[in-house]
């Protein structure tokens, strides 16, 4: 019962997110041009090599359109919960009968994975154009899958986090700024981490950051069922640690919240 | 007459310097995530030309005069024409009534009328880049080539934002095709060929902002050069004649506001 409106809430935004096809459908298009661009750039990498770090071209580029699509999926986050807390809008939040990140955690799922199913869409016409397609096993589908949603919420369970952190650290765009950096490099979104140097492919491997990118796109271009649980365990492992951060800091931060007249 | 307008240049300035540092945390906060954007694109290539080494010709050091070039232009367009990436919302919302009023050459009044000072991370940093990366005697060439790819994102972002004259709301794709043709800057010339390279240099002038100036800095040719200087006043020409015919569809807004 308490989690069947967390699922109406995101039912309503998944929905609507249909409503505004033509917005997503630029920020996709932008994508597009990424993949186009980066097509380009690996296939003078590649030159006449078959396979490099394990990856072969097409591999290389479907991991990307992978990478690009759960990363790009959801929106603002940072911003709207900083902004909602600083303003102290979320006093119209807490007297409704639901908890206020679980709110926003449905409310943007339900965009979010709208946004991913359009911008992988997109990505993958235009790597199948300019490159061509990639064959994995059909029976990966769904454990990838599973990846992925838990992979756009662990993305947004940090957003979420450092949203509730814009409380003390005035500047919310910026912190966003800083984590979608953080992303597109160790968390292996523009480069699989088999590129980078031993030491910090180690370290980048662990932090929560692969694992809203890398793990679930290499997953993806070379499946295996032990790879799956291993990812499946972690994610699910940082879902739960950053949640509790998220519940410490906004209980600490609510109580501090003082909301004048209305 | 250009004097009367570089000082109304410096009176704006000063007016959106004295507002950035109102708020002095912030803007510091948002000068470093300007430099921290563009140290972890450095790092990008650190390790890319790390494993790689040479892509298509371009190596590491080369990269870094294109990120040179292309911090301190977008940084310095970002300073002084502030508002270059609002044209589309300033003529959609109705807002240009205000710069017609004035007698002063409105695309140049309504570019410099905001100022974005966080832009001075991207100067800063592309400048320390280039006395890294660049020797004393290539300066002079430096600096002529990052005016010309400043002038020609300046001459994107007209043509773009024009779009609003013609079909209204076009903030988001007028936006797109900038951030795009900045994209298409940020990677080495030599990964486009063929037809691509082509529209590099013609019709998305992605080439002219940063890999033509790189590979003059690399070996200097008078053709190229004269080329690129070509090419600044034809698209600048064309982006200023766009903007004044669009202007002629310009239907003003009854929208009330108050300029502070």
């Amino acid at each position: 019962m308490t989690l069947t409106k967390y699922f109406e809430i995101g039912k309503i935004n998944f929905i609507n997110s249909f409503a505004y096809t033509f917005d997503l459908l630029a920020s996709s298009v932008f994508v597009a041009l990424i993949l186009f661009i980066f097509v380009s750039l690996w296939k003078v990498v590649f030159g006449g090599q078959i396979m490099i770090e394990g990856f072969t071209i097409s591999m290389m580029l479907w991991y990307l359109v992978m990478t690009e699509s759960i990363v790009t999926a959801q929106g603002h986050v940072v911003e709207e919960i900083g902004e909602e807390i600083k303003s102290g809008q979320i006093a119209n939040y807490l007297n409704k009968p639901y908890n206020y990140i679980f709110y926003k955690y449905a409310s943007n799922i339900g965009n979010g994975v709208f946004r991913f199913f359009l911008t992988f869409l997109v990505a993958s016409i235009v790597v199948l154009i300019f490159l061509g397609g990639i064959t994995i096993p059909l029976i990966s589908i769904i454990p990838v899958l599973i990846t992925v949603f838990l992979a756009i919420t662990l993305h947004f369970a940090m957003m979420a986090l450092l949203g509730v952190f814009a409380f003390w650290f005035e500047d919310a765009k910026s912190m966003h700024f800083i984590y979608q950096k953080i992303v597109f490099t160790i968390g292996g979104m523009l480069l699989p981490l088999e590129i980078f140097p031993f030491w910090l492919e180690r370290i980048s491997a662990v932090l929560p950051f692969s694992y809203v990118a890398y793990h679930p796109a290499k997953l993806f271009v070379n499946f295996s069922f032990s790879s799956f649980f291993s990812v499946l365990v972690f994610q699910i492992i940082w879902i739960a640690v950053i949640s509790l951060f998220i519940f410490l800091v906004f209980r600490v931060c609510v109580k501090k919240v003082s909301v004048n007249g209305g | 007459m250009v004097v009367n307008h570089l000082r109304v240049h410096w009176e704006y300035l000063k007016v959106a310097l004295s507002t950035a540092m109102e708020y002095k945390i912030n803007f510091i906060i948002q000068v470093l995530a300007m430099v921290f954007n563009d140290v972890v694109w450095i790092i990008f290539w650190l390790i890319f030309f790390n494993r790689f080494q040479n892509v298509g010709g371009w190596v590491l050091g080369d990269m870094l005069m294109l990120y040179a070039i292309i911090t301190l232009s977008y940084g310095l367009s970002s300073v002084f024409f502030g508002n270059r990436n609002r044209i589309a919302e300033i003529v959609n919302q109705g807002k240009l009534d205000f710069y017609l009023a004035l007698p002063k050459n409105v695309l140049f009044h309504v570019l410099i009328s905001r100022s974005s000072f966080y832009g001075l991370g991207d100067v800063v940093f592309g400048i320390i880049l280039a006395f890294i990366v660049l020797s004393l005697a290539s300066l002079s060439l430096f600096l002529i080539l990052v005016l010309a790819s400043t002038s020609i994102l300046l001459s994107v972002a007209i043509l773009s934002g024009s779009l609003a004259f013609f079909f209204g709301n076009a903030e988001a794709t007028s936006r797109n095709i900038f951030m795009g043709t900045l994209s298409l800057a940020s990677y080495p010339l030599s990964v486009y060929q063929g037809v691509t390279k082509f529209i590099l240099l013609t019709i998305i002038p992605a080439g002219f902002i940063s890999g033509v100036p790189v590979e003059l800095l690399k070996s200097f040719n008078a053709q190229w050069f004269w080329l690129t200087i070509g090419f600044v006043v034809l698209i600048f020409s064309i982006a200023t004649f766009v903007f004044y015919r669009g202007l002629k569809k310009y239907e003003s807004g009854n929208l009330m506001y108050v300029r502070t």
